[in-house]
């Protein structure tokens, strides 16, 4: 499917939903809710100090939506909107708490390298940089080895641990499917950043998941 | 231009080559060596597992004082 | 224009897993790719690009629209497999692994590299893509830039001559 064609379908299901929702319509607005929530928590938790605060942020926001949802005309998507919403809700109370965003950081790669040195031929080597032990084959895995119960559990508690920014990054892009720039205008991050972010955490994933899998 | 880059360069280009934010030139070298390279082959179907499996979380529940109260709002919304 | 590609053995492409329609009596069905060149396109590679690209199954690949050279490739807008280089099979493979490996062996001699010797003798399972990499490194290691590009150079001749194209 062309990207142009998606998008096309997006909108046209954004367009129904939000009749639905100017129609009063509960289900809808639950749906709405709940599809976006994780997301909003992510960001949210980026900015202000609290879980707890986080989960206030994100209410706080909701109202901010069913405030401006008459006036609101589509010319971003209504995701973008939201979470537009969202992050100016959270920034205010940030601020408010005196919270400064973090971006330090986004040190060089030594300071977090996707896999331990170790793991490479050294530079007096024949041939530096290579695999001391290639990694496993998941291919031989059992099939849904990577997706039963265990599996997801050790997933999310990585995640879960993740610094916030990592965290919102990865929540953003692979459990919510956003585009790279959503993110960025989400975090107020650069494009290059908001990689950078995604790749230290799904890294730390990736590893997670080598040492449940291999043991 | 580098001839070539190592498997130690390859797992810090992963997140960028499935991004496709590398240019041609990289690109080019990054699959040239994964052709060659069974580790680094291994390690890049790691990191698409490890993608589909973080894709397989499912939203967090809404907690539900949270649903009642956006519910309560929603009406208070509808009825102005 | 004519030119190669290597497929996996289930005919599906290295990198993209498109399953390519295979030629069957004659040639495969065309392929259209996306505009854009430098991000999508059909991928396929000159005689000169062979060594680079070494993988399991050959095919001889019919291209045509605009054709781009991007260093060791070529892209095309289109493209369709014209036949199957039977000559390039697993023991041609094995063929021209050990071919590369003793060409290691020479270089890494010549060059007082011996500390390459523990490498390529175990690379060899891992197929000819390896170790054409591992004796054009050690040319490289011995004699710059130039001499990496010479030895995949001669790679591709005797490639070429081998398998009978022209």
């Amino acid at each position: 499917m062309s990207q142009a064609s998606i998008q096309e379908r997006v909108a046209a299901e954004e367009g129904e939903l939000l009749a639905r929702l100017r129609a009063g319509d509960e289900r809808a607005f639950e749906a709405l809710v709940e599809r976006h929530y994780s997301t909003m928590l992510a960001v949210a938790q980026h900015y202000v100090k609290t879980r707890a605060v986080a989960e206030e942020v994100v209410q706080e926001a909701w109202l901010g939506v069913l405030k401006g949802l008459d006036r609101f005309e589509g010319r971003s998507s209504l995701k973008t909107w939201i979470l537009r919403i969202l992050v100016n809700t959270a920034k205010t109370r940030g601020v408010r708490e005196s919270r400064s965003v973090p971006f330090a950081s986004l040190g060089p790669e030594s300071d977090e390298p996707a896999v331990e040195p170790e793991r490479f031929r050294g530079r007096d080597d024949p041939f530096p940089g290579h695999w001391r032990a290639y990694p496993a084959d998941w291919q031989r895995l059992p099939e849904d080895a990577l997706a039963d119960r265990e599996t997801l559990k050790v997933v999310l508690g990585t995640i879960e641990l993740l610094p916030d920014a990592q965290r919102a990054v990865i929540t953003m892009r692979d459990i919510q499917g956003c585009e790279p720039e959503e993110v960025c205008a989400a975090l107020d991050v650069s494009d290059g950043n908001q990689r950078v972010l995604l790749h230290r955490a799904r890294s730390k994933v990736r590893a997670a998941l080598e040492r449940h899998l291999d043991g | 231009m580098a001839e070539h880059v190592s498997c130690q360069e390859v797992v810090e280009l992963v997140t960028d080559y499935l991004d496709r934010a590398l240019s041609g030139e990289q690109a080019s070298l990054f699959e040239q060596h994964v052709n060659f390279c069974d580790g680094c082959d291994f390690y890049l179907e790691q990191m698409r597992s490890t993608i589909a499996s973080v894709g397989r979380i499912t939203e967090r529940d809404v907690p539900l004082e949270t649903r009642d109260k956006l519910l309560a709002a929603f009406r208070d919304w509808r009825r102005s | 224009m004519i030119a190669y590609k290597f497929l996996r053995s289930d005919g599906t492409g290295a990198f993209t897993r498109f399953a390519w329609p295979l030629p069957n009596g004659g040639p495969g069905a065309w392929v259209d790719a996306p505009a854009d060149p430098c991000r999508s396109g059909i991928h396929a590679c000159r005689l000169a690009d062979l060594p680079y690209w070494a993988g399991r199954v050959l095919y001889e690949i019919e291209l045509a629209g605009d054709i781009v050279a991007l260093g060791t490739k070529v892209v095309a807008p289109r493209g369709r497999l014209v036949r199957r280089v039977a000559a390039w099979d697993d023991a041609f493979r094995a063929t021209y692994t050990r071919h590369c490996a003793d060409r290691a062996h020479e270089l890494a001699r010549e060059s007082g590299l011996e500390r390459w010797e523990e490498v390529i003798e175990p690379s060899i399972p891992e197929g000819p893509a390896l170790l054409g990499f591992v004796a054009a490194r050690i040319a490289e290691q011995a004699g710059g830039v130039e001499a990496y590009y010479a030895e995949r150079s001669r790679q591709a001749e005797w490639l070429a001559a081998q398998l009978g194209l022209v």
